[in-house]
C-alpha cells in the first residue's frame, strides 16, 4: 500500500516534471523567435511580464482569457479518456455562439433569466454540432477527427454569412452583429476590466468534470471503453453509446466556451472569427495538463498569459503575436515526445521484474 | 464530348474543366503522397500544415533569390523538415499519429504566419512572377480538348502523372509490397525481412514532400502570393479523398477531381448574382441517379434515403422548370467542398475497408 503510494507519487511528480519541463522549452523556443525577429531579448521579456501581470487590467485580461481555455481543455479531456478525440471544438465554439447571439440580440428579459437563457443557447449549439460528429460516428463510422475538421470549415463559413447576412448590424459595413443586450451579458467581475464573472465558471466546472470522470459511473464507463473497448463490451457497456455521450458533452462544454466568449468578450458584438483559435489552444492547454481535469488550471493560466502577454508585445514591441501560435504548436509536439519517453521508462523498469517475481513464487512453493 | 460545353457562360463549361484540373492538383498531390503514407500505416493529418509550409518558404525563397526553381526546391525541402517530425513522432516515439499531426498543423500555421508577418508584414503586397506554362507540342492544338489537357504548368503534369506511377510502385513492385505489408501486418513483414520503420520513414516523407509540392503549387504556380492560412482546408479534403477513393489510387483520383470540380464550381457559383438552371439541372439529376441507384442497390435505409433524393430531384426540376432569381450566400458555395466531402464520408466509409494497421505504431516483439 505505502509502496503503491510512493509509485503513485514518483509517478505524479515525473509527470509535472515534464510538463514543466515542456513548458520552459517551449517558452524557450518562442523567445528565440522573438529574439530572430530582431526585437531586443531585455525589452522583449519586460514586455512579456508587464503584459501579462504588471497591470491590474492586463492581470484582468490573462485570468479572463483562461476562461475559454479550461473549459475546450476539459472538453478534450473528457473525449480524450473515451479516445474518441475530435478536435471540433472551434466549430462548436462558433455555432454555441450563433445560438447565444441570437438570443442575445432578438431576446428582452431580464438579466437574471436573460443571461441563463444565453447560456444555455450556447450549449445547446455546441451539442447540436457535437451531434453530427457524433452521429456520424455511431451510426455511419466517420472518424470523427475528420469530420470535425471538415464541420469546423463549415462553421467558418456559416458564421462568415451570419454576420454578413441575416444578424449584420444595420447601416455597417463591418461584419459584426448590433451589440449583444447588456441583459444578456456577464457581470463585472473587476472594474474597469475584462474580468467578468464568468471566472467563477472555472472552479465550478473543473470539480464537476474532475468528480464525473473520477467518481461515477459515467466517468468509469468513458475510461473502460477509452482503455478497451471489446472488454468494455463484454462488460455490457456499449462503446457507442459512451462515445456518443463523451462526444456530446465536449460540445457541451465547447458551446459554453462559446458563450463566455461572446458574453464576457471584448467586443460588444459577434464578429467574424470571435472563437480566436481558442478551440485548438485548449487542446494544446489539456495535452500540457497532461490530460488531468486538475491540471487544466495551472496550464490554462500559462497559456492565457501567453496570449494576453504576445498582444501587449505586439503592440509595444512589434513582434507579431503568432508566435503564440507557434509556442502552443511546439508546447503538443514536446509533449507527445515527452510522453514516449514516460513510455518506455516504464517499459524499461518493468522488464527485469518479471523474473524477480518468478523466483519469488518458485520460494515460496 | 465536353458536358454543356454548347451552353455557353453558364457555371459547367469549357473553362470550368480547365479550372477543375487546376483545383484537383492541390487536393491531388497531397492525396497521392497520403494514399502511400497511409497504406504503410501511418495517418498523417498534418499534410495541411506540411502544404502551407511548402507554399510559405517555396514563396519566401524565391523573392529571396529571384529563382523559381531554388523556391520550389526550398518548399519541398520545408515539407520534408516537417516530414521529419511527423516521422520522429509518430515512428521513432510511436506518439499518436492524429495528434501529431494536429500539432504539426497548429506549428506550421503559426511559423509560417509568424514569418510571414516580419518578413512581408511592412511590405504590402509581394506579388512574384509564376511558374510557366508548357504547352504539350501537337497535342496542344487539338481544339478544344489541346487547350484544356495539354497546356498547364510542370506540377499539374506531376500530379496527374504520379497516379499510374503510385499504382505501379504500389501494385507492381518489390516497394510496393512491403509498403502494403507494412500498413496490413507489420509483424510479418518484419520477419520476412522488411524494415517496417524504413519503410514507413519512407512513405511519410514522401506524403510529406507531395504536400509541399501542393503547397508550392498554390504559391508560385497558380497565385504568385502567399496569404495565411492559403491552403483553406484542401490538406483535409486530400485526407477524405483517400478514404472516398477507398485506398486505391485510381479511387482517389477519381474522389479529387470531385471535390476539385466543387471547389471550381464553387468559385464560379461564388462569383455570380444568381444561380443558373444548369446547377438546378446537375443537382436533380444527381439526385435522381442516387435515388436509382438505391432503389437497385437494395439498402437498408434505402425508404428514407430514397424519399430524400427523389425529393430534391423533384424540387430541382420545379426550380429548372421556374428557374427563379434565386440567390444563395457566397458562403453556402464556400462550404460545399466541405459538406461534400462529410456527405461522402458519410456514405462511403461503412463500405471500404482500410489498412488494417492504420495509426497503429508498430512495436518489434509485440506484433
Amino acid at each position: 500500500m505505502i509502496g503503491n503510494l510512493h509509485a503513485r507519487l514518483a509517478r505524479i511528480s515525473l509527470e509535472f516534471g515534464l510538463s514543466v519541463a515542456v513548458a520552459v522549452a517551449a517558452l524557450a523556443i518562442g523567445f528565440i523567435f522573438i529574439a530572430a525577429s530582431g526585437a531586443s531579448f531585455g525589452e522583449a521579456a519586460e514586455a512579456f511580464v508587464e503584459g501579462g501581470f504588471g497591470t491590474r487590467r492586463n492581470f484582468a485580461g490573462t485570468l479572463s482569457k483562461m476562461v475559454p481555455l479550461v473549459l475546450v481543455a476539459l472538453g478534450w479531456i473528457v473525449v480524450f479518456r473515451a479516445s474518441r478525440f475530435h478536435v471540433g471544438f472551434q466549430g462548436q465554439i462558433l455555432i454555441g455562439g450563433l445560438l447565444v447571439a441570437i438570443v442575445a440580440l432578438e431576446v428582452s428579459l431580464p438579466t437574471v433569466v436573460h443571461l441563463p437563457l444565453a447560456i444555455l443557447a450556447g450549449v445547446v449549439g455546441g451539442v447540436l454540432w457535437a451531434g453530427i460528429v457524433a452521429w456520424l460516428w455511431a451510426a455511419r463510422g466517420v472518424n470523427e477527427i475528420l469530420s470535425t475538421l471538415l464541420l469546423n470549415l463549415v462553421a467558418i463559413q456559416v458564421i462568415s454569412w451570419v454576420v454578413r447576412g441575416p444578424l449584420q448590424q444595420p447601416e455597417t459595413p463591418l461584419p459584426q452583429t448590433s451589440p449583444l443586450q447588456e441583459s444578456s451579458r456577464w457581470p463585472d467581475l473587476l472594474v474597469d476590466t475584462s474580468l467578468k464573472l464568468d471566472l467563477l465558471l472555472i472552479p465550478f466546472v473543473v470539480i464537476a468534470i474532475g468528480l464525473l470522470l473520477a467518481r461515477t459511473v459515467f466517468g468509469f464507463r468513458v475510461r473502460l471503453v477509452g482503455d478497451n473497448s471489446n472488454a468494455a463490451r463484454f462488460a455490457g457497456v456499449s462503446p457507442e453509446r459512451t462515445g456518443v455521450y463523451a462526444i456530446l458533452l465536449s460540445g457541451a462544454l465547447a458551446g459554453l466556451a462559446g458563450s463566455s466568449l461572446l458574453l464576457a468578450g471584448d467586443t460588444p458584438g459577434m464578429t467574424d472569427g470571435f472563437d480566436g483559435g481558442y478551440g485548438f489552444q485548449g487542446i494544446a492547454v489539456a495535452l500540457l495538463a497532461r490530460n488531468s481535469p486538475w491540471g487544466v488550471i495551472p496550464a490554462a493560466l500559462l497559456f492565457a498569459t501567453l496570449r494576453q502577454a504576445g498582444g501587449v508585445m505586439e503592440a509595444t514591441v512589434g513582434v507579431s503575436s503568432a508566435v503564440v501560435d507557434v509556442t502552443q504548436g511546439i508546447v503538443i509536439v514536446l509533449v507527445l515526445a515527452a510522453t514516449s519517453i514516460l513510455y518506455f521508462r516504464a517499459r524499461a523498469t518493468e522488464a527485469p521484474r518479471a523474473p524477480i517475481g518468478r523466483t519469488e513464487q518458485a520460494e515460496a512453493t | 464530348m465536353i458536358p454543356f460545353a454548347d451552353i455557353g457562360v453558364g457555371p459547367f463549361d469549357t473553362s470550368w474543366l480547365t479550372s477543375t484540373l487546376i483545383l484537383t492538383t492541390p487536393i491531388l498531390l497531397p492525396a497521392v503522397g497520403e494514399l502511400i503514407s497511409e497504406r504503410a500505416g501511418v495517418l498523417n493529418v498534418g499534410l495541411e500544415g506540411m502544404m502551407l509550409a511548402g507554399a510559405f518558404f517555396s514563396f519566401w525563397a524565391a523573392w529571396a533569390t529571384g529563382s523559381l526553381l531554388l523556391g520550389v526546391l526550398a518548399g519541398v525541402a520545408a515539407g520534408l523538415a516537417f516530414g521529419v517530425i511527423m516521422s520522429l513522432l509518430a515512428i521513432e516515439a510511436q506518439a499518436d499519429q492524429i495528434v501529431s499531426g494536429v500539432g504539426i498543423n497548429i506549428v506550421a500555421i503559426g511559423l509560417t504566419t509568424f514569418l510571414f508577418d516580419e518578413i512581408f508584414g511592412a511590405r504590402g503586397l509581394v506579388e512574384l512572377d509564376r511558374i510557366g506554362l508548357i504547352e504539350i507540342p501537337g497535342l496542344s492544338s487539338i481544339p478544344e480538348l489541346g487547350e484544356l489537357l495539354f497546356d498547364h504548368d510542370a506540377v499539374l503534369y506531376f500530379a496527374f502523372l504520379s497516379v499510374p506511377l503510385a499504382a505501379f510502385l504500389l501494385y507492381r513492385t518489390k516497394w510496393g509490397l512491403s509498403i502494403r505489408a507494412a500498413g496490413e501486418f507489420p509483424a510479418a513483414a518484419d520477419t520476412a525481412g522488411v524494415s517496417v520503420r524504413r519503410v514507413r520513414w519512407m512513405s511519410v516523407l514522401t506524403a510529406s514532400a507531395m504536400a509541399a509540392l501542393a503547397g508550392v503549387f498554390l504559391a508560385l504556380v497558380t497565385l504568385g502570393i502567399f496569404r495565411q492560412e492559403m491552403t483553406a482546408g484542401r490538406g483535409f479534403l486530400a485526407l477524405v479523398a483517400v478514404i472516398f477513393g477507398r485506398w486505391h489510387p485510381v479511387g482517389v483520383l477519381g474522389a479529387c477531381l470531385i471535390l476539385g470540380g466543387a471547389d471550381a464550381l464553387q468559385l464560379r457559383l461564388a462569383a455570380r448574382e444568381a444561380v443558373s438552371p444548369e446547377v438546378w439541372f446537375v443537382i436533380a439529376a444527381l439526385a435522381a441517379g442516387f435515388a436509382v441507384h438505391l432503389v437497385l442497390r437494395r439498402q437498408r435505409e434505402r425508404k428514407v434515403a430514397f424519399a430524400l433524393s427523389a425529393a430534391v430531384a423533384l424540387s430541382g426540376i420545379v426550380l429548372l422548370a421556374s428557374s427563379p432569381d434565386i440567390k444563395l450566400p457566397d458562403q453556402l458555395w464556400r462550404a460545399l467542398p466541405f459538406l461534400l466531402a462529410l456527405i461522402v464520408l458519410a456514405g462511403a466509409v461503412a463500405r471500404a475497408r482500410m489498412p488494417s494497421d492504420l495509426t497503429l505504431p508498430y512495436r518489434r516483439g509485440e506484433g
